[in-house]
């Protein structure tokens, strides 16, 4: 059971995630946002519609994350991007996708999206044979196009609140609905349970370091763009991140063939371009 | 995901959604006709990418580009939404400092930008009513060496024109976005709207800084 937990992809970050967030709750200090005056209803419209009473704590959260992500995420990414090549990065984010398939063919089985999770399977046994282990996306040349899919969106498929918005640093916006299918998502994963020993593990942590790795690397530009002309990039991406969420759960593509389905899940790669 | 499911927490949203946004689609917007709508988007898309792929200095590609948006884009309006609740409270002077900075905001974000825009390119993709008021156009975006992405145009007719109300890239719509940002600048600083025009004028500012002039 130990040798279990230890393999679990997130454990590595847990060191740096458990004084990180003691910091966010002390400059949150508990607070929760000032409600607003009941008397003015669209002040409470607002407040209801941005969904985050915790917001001096996660304003406290994002302050810590976008420490962090300026002096170890972005400059690893950078370098990721930099040292190497876009054919490596693009076979990189194909395996990972690839990887990534059983746990969507899962939750699209979950949510009885059965067309879709047709698709999923053949995109599996195509990308995984013919494009040698999902080096290549030979499945969007077969019209097999990707889609995302996590068991957060699962559990509002089946009617679970979303909960108030949440910031959790390293990992992004979020919400207790999607945490817990942040968990769902690794206990479905068959690489979990395939076995324990150096091997595995090293697998496990590196499959964990290059997906932080390309989701990060594949949000450079948009998130650097959000900084640069944003009055207030923590609003921004919380409605952004919210936005984005709504759509992937109603499984309504917004760019039609452009969707990726790379990622941890968390949603926050639909900011990618 | 089951119809009834999706359609519970649709309408939901969509409550939440209308309960915000309050009296947002202007009253003057009349009913929307597809075919002139994507056709309005084919012809306005393509003198935009012609004015960013222009040869020439900036400051003259900028020129072209603004003229485009102001012809193109409900400003106004679109303006009015985004400042929402906030507009009540504003002066009659400030409504006018503010669309005057959104308008030098929005044209300047795209004219800091055309060095990153070189050769881009942009098809129709499918197209669909969304709504009594309003289309929404789909286009597909394609530039060297990124990924292609969907872009939405929600077009609505605005005083017998068609006007571009808002721009969805990837199911995330600009208008909202915006909209969450100013109020939360505004709210910040203790609900003085003041603040958010010192703000996007320093934006300015920094924007016209990347463009170069």
């Amino acid at each position: 059971m130990i040798r279990f937990r230890r393999t679990l992809p997130g454990q590595s970050r847990r060191p740096l995630l458990r004084p990180v967030l003691a910091l966010a709750i002390a400059l949150g200090l508990g607070a929760c946002a000032t409600r607003p005056d009941p008397s003015d209803a669209e002040a409470v419209a607002e407040f209801r519609l941005n969904n985050d009473p915790l917001e001096p704590l996660n304003r406290g959260a994002y302050f810590v994350h976008q420490g962090l992500d300026t002096l170890l995420l972005r400059p690893a990414a950078e370098m990721y991007q930099i040292f190497l090549p876009p054919e490596v990065r693009v076979a990189i984010r194909n395996v990972l996708a690839n990887l990534r398939t059983p746990v969507i063919l899962v939750n699209d089985l979950l949510q009885g999206e059965t067309q879709r999770a047709a698709t999923t399977t053949g995109r599996f046994l195509v990308n995984t044979t013919v494009g040698i282990g999902g080096i290549f996306d030979r499945a969007t040349d077969f019209g097999l196009l990707g889609h995302t899919e996590d068991f957060g969106q699962t559990l509002a498929v089946w009617g679970a609140p979303e909960g108030p918005y949440l910031f959790i640093p390293v990992l992004g916006p979020s919400n207790p609905r999607d945490v817990v299918g942040f968990g769902g998502d690794l206990a479905m994963n068959p690489m979990t349970y395939a076995g324990s020993g150096q091997t595995m593990e090293a697998i496990t942590i590196t499959r964990t370091g290059l997906t932080a790795l390309d989701t990060r690397e594949g949000l450079i530009a948009p998130l650097d763009q959000v900084n640069a002309t944003s009055l207030d990039p923590y609003a921004t991406l919380r409605s952004a991140y919210r936005q984005r969420r709504v759509t992937e759960i109603r499984n309504q593509a917004g760019g039609g063939q452009a969707t990726s389905d790379l990622g941890i899940g968390s949603g926050i790669q639909g900011l990618r371009r | 995901m089951t119809a009834p499911h999706r359609r519970t927490l649709l309408l939901g949203l969509a409550g939440l959604g209308l309960a915000g946004l309050g009296q947002g689609t202007p009253a003057r917007a009349q009913q929307m006709d597809i075919t002139r709508a994507s056709g309005f988007i084919q012809s306005t898309g393509q003198e935009l990418v012609a004015a960013i792929n222009a040869a020439g200095p900036v400051a003259e590609r900028r020129d072209r580009v603004g003229a485009i948006l102001r012809r193109a884009v409900d400003v106004d309006g679109v303006g009015r939404f985004i400042l929402g609740r906030w507009w009540r409270t504003a002066s009659p002077a400030q409504h006018q400092e503010y669309l005057q900075l959104f308008q030098e905001v929005l044209i300047r974000n795209l004219s800091s930008r055309f060095g990153e825009y070189q050769g881009l390119t942009f098809t129709m993709g499918r197209s669909q009513a969304r709504t009594e008021e309003d289309v929404l156009v789909n286009t597909v975006i394609e530039r060297s060496g990124s990924p292609a992405f969907g872009l939405d145009w929600r077009v609505a007719e605005v005083d017998g024109q068609p006007k571009v109300v808002d721009v969805i890239a990837e199911g995330t719509s600009l208008r909202l976005t915006t909209r969450s940002e100013y109020s939360s600048v505004i709210s910040r600083n203790g609900g003085n709207v003041q603040a958010l025009l010192n703000a996007m004028r320093q934006q300015i500012t920094q924007l016209a800084a990347r463009e170069g002039g």
